[in-house]
């Protein structure tokens, strides 16, 4: 899947290590072989195979199992960066700039764009070198900078700020306010009770699609009945 | 008056193109999240000179799809051309001032348009695996060469995919609104109130993602903290957010104390 974009990505270090023709031919044949982890730890996978690459060019370890490396790093890493990029920071970022954006902060995608994207460059460029430096050591990875511990403490400052968003729906700017209004606390235990009510509706199953599509359908019910005008 | 008069045949060109170039940071380069909802629709909307409708479909196809992830071989729904297309849908079906009922119609369009984008996206993904096949296989030596050309001939084909797409999507997209303006007012009404439900759509999907409650110790916490400084203090957003932030914060620093 990503084996191309990795053996582009290391071709520069290639040419370089291996001047022979035919041995460098080979060495770009083999780093095309199955490759898929998470986009942004590839780096760190990147950076450990650059070192193998060189100990394996100058003669120190000519043994070396470099698609050994790649298999035993790229599901922890994938699971990894999944959990963590794709499953907090992204939510995490997007969530704050969501409730920016309804509280009339035009700058909310910027906001998310600056903190996403400072994690996100930071430790891609960061992987490469740590890669390198532990030649993958993946478990002092995982122990040095408790990736883990940092997701789950996203997720749960999510989780508050998804419940601050509905607890500042008195706040929220003309187009996103609701169509009932009354006194400040009201609406917004009014739309608790309607989110939490939509959360158990929820659980008990449906794609995003069939979600909204429920929702249009029960919101025309409501119309032609003339709960709403 | 046509749909379809010259000035609209360019902006439907241009938001394609554009469109285009930001579906790329969604795999095929850079991945800066440029290509999110929440930045590829007011993007959208500022361009065509309607930032409401942008602001409105970005908030709420973020909180729909945020957590729709690439895991392993899954491939997501293109959140990008849905919301760059619901927001081009609607600022161009009413002149650049859309009003409600024209952007929530324009969001459940997309609905449609989503099983479609995926297809497309699962098809350039086969395509896209074969390339390494071409590189092993390919004659001679030049090994370096042709493996530059195969990755990065994946990006005319990602861009070709998405401008294609809008291509179709937004003609159609927009007969559908110019069909919808015509519809009795109760339907007009429907999707006043389904827009403004779609946010909490979004809230509830994510928190169900998140956690396994459904009445959530930190949802609540944070929903005290913004009622409560909302209504006592008068504190402003930017306050509130930053207070539910660190709340929850600290109380992920307690529960992992305790545990």
């Amino acid at each position: 899947m990503q084996s191309i974009g990795f053996a582009y990505a290391i071709e520069p270090a290639l040419r370089k290590l291996y001047p022979d023709p035919a041995e460098y031919e080979s060495r770009i044949r083999l780093h095309l072989e199955y490759f898929n982890t998470q986009p942004f730890f590839a780096s760190y996978i990147l950076g450990a195979v650059i070192r193998m690459e060189e100990d394996r060019a100058m003669g120190r370890n000519a043994g070396d199992d470099v698609p050994g490396l790649k298999a035993a790093l790229m599901a922890p890493l994938g699971a990894l960066g999944d959990s963590f990029f794709w499953g907090a920071l992204k939510p995490l970022a997007a969530v704050v700039a969501v409730a920016l954006l309804m509280t009339g902060s035009w700058w909310g995608p910027l906001a998310f764009l600056v903190f996403y994207n400072t994690w996100h460059v930071g430790l891609r460029v960061g992987m490469l070198f740590w890669g390198y430096q532990s030649g993958g050591d993946a478990v002092a990875l995982m122990t040095r900078h408790s990736l883990m511990k940092t997701a789950k403490r996203f997720k749960l400052i999510t989780l508050t700020v998804l419940g601050g968003i509905i607890g500042m729906v008195p706040g929220w700017s003309p187009e996103f306010q609701p169509m009932v209004s009354g006194s400040f606390l009201l609406m917004a235990l009014f739309w608790l009770a309607v989110t939490t009510a939509l959360v158990a509706i929820f659980r008990r199953g449906g794609s995003p699609i069939q979600l909204m599509l429920g929702l249009a359908a029960f919101c025309l019910a409501l119309a032609y009945a003339g709960v709403i005008e | 008056m046509p749909i379809f008069d010259t000035h609209m045949i360019f902006a439907i060109m241009g938001i394609a193109f554009v469109g285009g170039i930001i579906g790329l940071d969604r795999t095929a380069a850079g991945q800066f999240m440029l290509s999110e909802p929440i930045v590829a629709a007011p993007l959208t909307g500022w361009l065509l000179g309607d930032p409401i409708a942008g602001i409105i479909v970005g908030a709420v196809l973020e909180l729909i799809w945020v957590l729709d992830m690439p895991i392993g071989a899954f491939v997501p729904a293109d959140a990008t051309i849905s919301a760059v297309s619901a927001t081009a849908i609607a600022a161009l079906g009413s002149a650049g001032n859309a009003p409600l009922p024209a952007i929530g119609f324009s969001v459940l369009l997309t609905a449609a348009m989503v099983p479609v984008t995926m297809r497309a996206d699962g098809i350039v993904r086969h395509w896209n695996s074969r390339l390494a096949d071409a590189v092993m296989t390919g004659p001679g030596p030049g090994a370096g060469r042709r493996l530059a050309r195969a990755h990065l001939s994946g990006l005319p084909v990602f861009f070709m995919k998405s401008f294609v797409l809008y291509l179709v999507f937004l003609p159609l997209g927009l007969a559908a609104v110019s069909a919808f303006n015509h519809l009795p007012e109760n339907v007009h009404r429907a999707m006043s109130l389904f827009v403004k439900f779609l946010p909490l759509v979004g809230v509830a999907l994510v928190a169900r993602k998140l956690s396994m409650k459904t009445v959530d110790l930190f949802f609540l916490s944070g929903f005290m903290i913004a009622a409560m400084t909302g209504q006592l203090f008068h504190a402003p957003a930017l306050i509130i957010i930053l207070l539910s932030v660190t709340g929850g914060w600290l109380g992920a620093r307690y529960r992992e104390r305790r545990s």
